[in-house]
């Protein structure tokens, strides 16, 4: 047990003091940041700034439609309007487009009495946030010009169309009821499930990584000589762990000094409120913590049987696969964060912590799951422990070859 | 009381066997070396008396008591195979090791300054280990092991990669330790160094202890038939029914006698024709006898 605290404190100081430690505590939230604000930025003139054409025999739609287009101020457009339209008129337009002196054309057929057809040619197909606005203001507008046709005035038309916009408020269990964002609760389950996902495989590759610097610097044979391989194993997932969880408790309190700062005021109250349950705060260091031991019990294993961190790398996509698979069923959450396979992935061990937050940004699941989903992963944690510590025994001295298959089968037999 | 007793040790790994039947012992304040070609089941050997490994069967006593792990605190090793923490200070580095032996961290401190200031090194305690050159890392590592005042030393290859110098410094170390009553076991391939420090020697090849004993014994056991001769004049007397091989270097020969050869009617040949400086009947070296034991295998 000494030999376990001394080893623990060693790895954690050892790490601590680290300049990669100061760079990651420090770096992280800021590339986070960094990455939100860029794509805010980038999104906000997406789109934009474009040279469009409107060409219809209705003269009256498409005028409508180029004043909804100019009325959207981010979209910043210059839209000319052709009508009437003839048919020589849309080659030369569409010539104007192949040149890029127009980056778009709506073409709209109305006859009277059947459905327009509406066609959108431009030089890009990717688009979709430009495209959007212009299927918005052509179907307002066929609205608005049909409904004030039929003789309604122009301002209950506008006001059918314009519709009107959902607010939404969520309903805590405690029944709170608060503003919030489906968006915007999406965003923050996503961003932590990010973080989440990041520090454990940074966490558990830093283990890894330690295991082969000790075995390459041969310092294991004097490391055995005074510590138990199971102390030397538990040393080192407790002292990189705790540095894990000093990062987090590091983010917890800034994160929280931030929120309580007037800064973040627009933020908690605002279009895109955000709210941090104190389940949320309590459960991340929580999975982090078992995702870390699943993930760092695993890596450990996997480090004990090779001989270099190049050959250690090879297996990493290998052992990270859990988190791409957590990932890849983000759609499936939220469509329904209750469904069975929602819950069933919510419980897997490998894919727990990453699924629980994705599931916990749009309703909080029941306590049972959590129990569940916790007792599942200590399980599989202590397999995983059983497995690797038997592997690292005999693989920390073994020097020079690369472990097969076979050997290793017989590493787990001779410990 | 023996320090250390193998009793009928035996390991092996899938088909090979490391070790096989090896019995041995050491007492307090004697100096011990273990010999062997390499491959021969020496850093097996020694890693079942650290509890690295375990032995298949056989009996290994530490302090006259079954192994247990708690005994190692009382054991210092330098494994053959270095290892140090490269981004740890040096200081820091001996103080948890030192702890890890059941030292205090204050005393581990003190002890520390008191070894690096007796191995010449004390100006290196605040640099990092990546900082050293390799002798010094050696020397540093050679500290770790002895810090906690070990009743046992076992020592792999101590002096390989040291300069004359250092490696002095450490020879007259251990020889102080094994004056202070403790136990040195040591492996090496360096004969002329066995000769010197060791009191006991335990020769092995294949697993298995092929010659043992005190290295005085050992020697006399075997036949005086090499023979130094100092002269000027004549070497005729070299062509001699009684040699087997002899090399002369001008003046000075040495000289291998046939099996029942006659040292004493040489020395009448030699002075028919020559001046006679130097006449020696001298024992077989420790590396002709491990030469000899091993069938010429060794590469010591």
């Amino acid at each position: 047990m000494r030999s376990m605290f001394l080893i623990a404190r060693r790895e954690y100081l050892e790490q601590v003091r680290g300049r990669a430690f100061r760079m990651t505590t420090l770096g992280l939230p800021l590339v986070f940041a960094i990455i939100i604000g860029v794509f805010y930025l980038a999104s906000m003139g997406l789109g934009s700034g474009k040279h469009l054409a409107v060409a219809s025999d209705n003269a009256a739609l498409a005028n409508d439609i180029r004043t909804r287009l100019l009325s959207d101020k981010s979209a910043k457009a210059i839209v000319d309007v052709i009508s009437p339209a003839t048919p020589a008129d849309r080659d030369a337009l569409l010539a104007r487009v192949r040149t890029r002196d127009l980056d778009g054309l709506l073409w709209i057929d109305s006859p009277q009495g059947v459905v327009p057809e509406a066609t959108y040619y431009s030089q890009s197909s990717g688009d979709f946030i430009g495209i959007a606005r212009f299927n918005d203001a052509l179907n307002s507008s066929l609205v608005s010009v049909h409904l004030t046709a039929a003789g309604m005035s122009q301002p209950d038309a506008e006001a059918v169309v314009k519709g009107v916009t959902l607010k939404t408020f969520q309903v805590k269990k405690d029944g709170q009821i608060v503003k919030s964002s489906a968006q915007a609760s999406f965003w923050k389950g996503y961003a932590m499930a990010i973080l989440l996902s990041m520090t454990t495989m940074i966490y558990g590759m830093n283990v890894a990584r330690s295991i082969i610097q000790e075995k390459t610097s041969r310092i294991f044979e004097v490391m055995l000589a005074t510590a138990e391989p199971g102390d030397l194993l538990a040393g080192k997932l407790i002292g990189v762990g705790a540095v894990g969880l000093t990062q987090i408790g590091i983010w917890l309190i800034a994160g929280a000094a931030i929120l309580g700062s007037a800064l973040a005021a627009p933020i908690l109250s605002g279009e895109y409120a955000i709210h941090f349950s104190p389940i949320e705060v309590i459960l991340f260091p929580v999975y982090f913590v078992l995702g870390y031991l699943l993930y760092s019990a695993l890596f450990a294993g996997l480090a004990a049987t090779c001989e270099t961190e190049q050959e250690l790398q090879m297996y990493m996509p290998l052992a990270a696969a859990p988190t791409w698979l957590s990932f890849s069923l983000i759609v499936l959450i939220i469509n329904d964060s209750n469904s069975v396979w929602s819950v069933a992935a919510s419980l897997f061990p490998p894919t727990a912590p990453i699924i629980m937050f994705l599931r916990m940004a749009s309703e909080i699941p029941p306590a049972w799951q959590f129990a569940v989903s916790i007792a599942l992963m200590l399980l599989s944690i202590w397999g995983v422990l059983w497995f690797s510590s038997r592997l690292y025994r005999v693989g920390i001295l073994m020097y020079g070859k690369r472990a097969t298959l076979p050997e290793l089968l017989r590493w787990l037999r001779y410990s | 009381m023996p320090i250390v007793e193998l009793v009928a040790v035996t390991k092996a790994y899938e088909s090979k066997v490391a070790v096989s039947n090896l019995s041995l012992q050491i007492d307090a304040g004697q100096m011990f070396g273990l010999l062997g070609p390499n491959g021969a089941g020496k850093t097996s050997s020694i890693r079942m008396m650290m509890g690295i490994t375990i032995p298949d069967s056989g009996a290994i006593r530490l302090f006259d008591k079954p192994f247990e792990r708690k005994i190692l605190e009382r054991v210092g090793y330098l494994p053959e195979e270095r290892g140090l923490y490269k981004k740890m200070k040096v200081l820091e580095q001996l103080v948890f090791f030192g702890e890890l032996h059941g030292l205090e961290a204050g005393e581990a401190r003190k002890r520390a300054v008191d070894w690096t200031k007796r191995l010449e090194i004390d100006d290196v305690l605040a640099k990092k280990t990546e900082e050293l050159s390799k002798g010094m890392q050696q020397k540093i590592q050679f500290i770790s092991s002895l810090l906690h005042d070990p009743g046992l030393i076992v020592m792999d290859e101590p002096f390989s990669g040291l300069d004359p110098v250092n490696a002095t410094l450490l020879e007259r170390t251990l020889i102080e330790l094994k004056e202070q009553g403790k136990a040195i076991l040591f492996s090496t391939h360096r004969m002329d160094q066995v000769e010197k420090l060791c009191d006991s020697i335990c020769l092995i090849d294949k697993g298995r202890a092929v010659l043992a004993g005190k290295v005085r014994e050992i020697k006399a056991s075997y036949e005086r038939n090499r023979v130094i001769v100092e002269f000027e004049g004549s070497a005729s007397f070299l062509n001699s029914e009684e040699i087997a091989e002899a090399k002369n270097y001008s003046g000075h020969a040495e000289i291998r006698l046939k099996e029942h050869g006659n040292a004493q009617r040489l020395l009448h040949e030699a002075a028919a024709v020559a001046t006679i400086y130097r006449f020696e009947l001298v024992e077989p070296s420790l590396e002709e006898i491990f030469i000899q034991t091993v069938g010429g295998k060794a590469d010591a």
